[in-house]
């Protein structure tokens, strides 16, 4: 055989870098669950504060939804977004909400936990159910716990999320600021968004977690800023809706410009344009 | 007739127009961004070795993003209905915000599937990445608009006919999510299958369906030059999108037509008083005449086309 071999390409030298954000799923997952459940106790705390927690929550159903998914669930990442939060999500907040009259100690009111707690041991029961080989089988690594954090980081977010809508946890002002007005809607599509949009939008081999889930944290911008604007009506005043969406600005602004420049930088090449080529 | 029958008929026929323009826009958006079933293949062609010049659209399935829009749009919309703003101007502006998100979730959807898929050698291309957005956002915005308009128009169905009982119960942002959900669904369903028979199956045996050789072609090349998006639209505006509208438009149309039609025998129009199970009964059996018409029609159409267009191979 004439052919000329070309010469072995340089070995390249791959410096791993251990930085401090993203942290591993198990920690962003304590980390998130921490601060979100902080936040949730103390209705008082100022809308932005919550916009943080709502933050938090999400990045940590996003990252779960992406730790469930990845073994190789295409067409489900969105569904089992969906589930988490229209589904679980929505069950446990109004559990949650139905429980905020008991468990008061000062500023603290804690009886929403009640909602978490539900859901979080609902859905692993709902993980266990899905794996055992004698009655689902579906036998996804994992799905276990990525259900457990599913259920949790649903509720939580939407709890933060109808406490900014109302300025509260309890069930009347919720029910008549957030259900009655429709704007459960938006807060119950958006958020399931924020879980698997990430995921469903980086998917394929060359996916890296750190830019996945920027995409979280800018989706949880443009929540900050939808809840803004409707907070202008259920909540009467200014302040609040203008708070929340500077803020919702700032936060989606850094966050997406980030990623897709993280996005152009890590793909194969970036042209203006090109002809189309058939790889051999 | 009484003017408010007349009045209600008149508005249900508005909401049925506005059906078929948005599930047509729908269809023809889906196209445009590659969406849903499309999609797949968008999503394979680079792992079977055929770079393309396609938009990667992945906002999940068409009646999740679709819900996005149409709430979105609707709960601003809400708001500046509550400020008193005239719903001529509240609307589109409502609209003009689902569309920016339609905007900021497709750029992200399109480069991040590029990114995920570095080895196998498909670049951005930026022509590709502008170019698209904003026929996506344009056929959006009709989409949206529609649905959003539909919604309000259900929403105060009862006030604008000069029947208020008849205003739906539901606040007008849920209503843009059941009516953004269901506009996605028929979509995905109906106009899915036409963008495939129609572009990918041409020069293919009747029937023979998706063989694995051609997977990833559909990316390749158009009539003249390299395929594009635009080419499918301009393909699919013709018959597909079209053919989806009329059939969201003849289910809202079915449906609402017997119920009104039941609730008018059943002597509870036009007063909005007496709800009785007549009016219910006469409704259900007009809906099962019509869901068994459909049938005999639909399978006769089939039969016919089988025999029509050659040996059909698929069963």
């Amino acid at each position: 055989m004439g052919h000329h071999m070309p010469p072995p390409p340089p070995e390249e030298v791959v410096v791993v870098v251990k930085k401090w954000w993203p942290p591993d799923e198990t920690r962003l997952g304590i980390i998130s669950a921490v601060i979100a459940v902080l936040i949730v106790i103390f209705p008082g705390l100022p809308a932005v504060i919550k916009a943080i927690g709502v933050i938090f929550a999400l990045v940590w159903g996003a990252d779960s939804v992406r730790k469930t998914s990845k073994y190789g669930l295409g067409t489900g990442v969105p569904s089992i977004g969906y589930f988490a939060v229209i589904g679980y999500g929505m069950v446990g907040a109004f559990t949650g909400m139905a429980f905020s009259r008991y468990g008061h100690l000062g500023p603290v009111e804690a009886g929403v936990l009640v909602g978490v707690l539900f859901m979080a041991i609902t859905g692993y029961i709902s993980g266990i159910l899905a794996n055992t080989p004698k009655l689902i089988a579906m036998k996804i690594p994992r799905l276990e716990r990525g259900m457990m954090e599913l259920g949790a980081a649903g509720t939580l977010a939407v709890l933060l999320e109808c406490s900014i809508i109302a300025g509260t946890t309890r069930w009347e002002p919720v029910l008549e600021n957030g259900i009655n007005t429709g704007v459960i809607a938006v807060i119950l599509i958006l958020s399931s968004l924020a879980m698997f949009h990430p995921y469903n939008a980086c998917l394929g081999p060359d996916e890296i977690r750190e830019r996945t889930l920027k995409v979280s944290v800018e989706i949880s911008g443009l929540i900050c800023i939808i809840l803004g604007i409707a907070s202008l009506v259920t909540l009467g005043g200014m302040a609040t809706g203008i708070q929340m969406i500077i803020f919702g600005v700032i936060v989606w602004l850094v966050f997406y410009v980030s990623f897709v420049r993280a996005a152009i930088r890590e793909s194969h090449s970036v042209t203006g344009t090109g002809l189309i080529k058939t790889i051999e | 007739m009484a003017a408010e029958i007349v009045l209600l008929f008149a508005w249900t026929i508005v909401i049925i127009a506005l059906a078929f323009l948005a599930c047509m826009f729908e269809d023809l958006e889906s196209d445009t961004g590659s969406q849903s079933n499309p999609n797949s293949q968008v999503q394979l062609a680079p792992q079977v070795g055929y770079v393309h010049r396609f938009f990667n659209k992945a906002i999940s399935g068409e009646p999740l993003s679709w819900c996005m829009y149409a709430t979105t749009s609707g709960t601003i919309a809400w708001v500046l209905l509550k400020q008193g703003v005239t719903p001529l101007l509240a609307i589109p502006i409502g609209v003009l915000t689902g569309e920016a998100l339609h905007v900021i979730f497709s750029t992200t959807a399109h480069v991040g599937r590029v990114s995920g898929q570095k080895r196998f050698q498909q670049p951005v291309y930026l022509d590709v990445l502008y170019g698209s957005l904003l026929p996506i956002a344009a056929f959006g915005f009709i989409g949206s608009l529609c649905i959003t308009s539909i919604a309000y128009i259900q929403s105060n169905l009862g006030t604008l006919s000069g029947i208020p009982q008849l205003n739906h119960p539901f606040p007008f942002p849920l209503l843009c999510f059941i009516w953004g959900i269901t506009v996605g669904a028929i979509g995905s369903s109906t106009g899915d299958i036409h963008y495939g028979t129609e572009r990918e199956f041409q020069d293919r045996p009747f029937g023979e369906g998706k063989r694995v050789v051609y997977h990833g072609k559909i990316t390749r090349y158009a009539d003249c030059g390299i395929r594009r998006q635009h080419d499918i639209v301009s393909f699919c505006a013709k018959f597909g999108g079209p053919c989806t509208g009329l059939t969201f438009g003849s289910i809202i149309l079915f449906e609402n037509w017997r119920t009104l039609v039941g609730m008018m025998l059943g002597g509870y129009l036009p007063a909005a008083i007496g709800l009785s199970d007549t009016a219910a009964l006469i409704g259900i059996g007009i809906g099962i005449a019509i869901v068994v018409l459909l049938l005999v029609v639909n399978m006769r159409l089939v039969r016919w086309a089988r025999k029509t267009y050659g040996p059909f191979v698929g069963a």
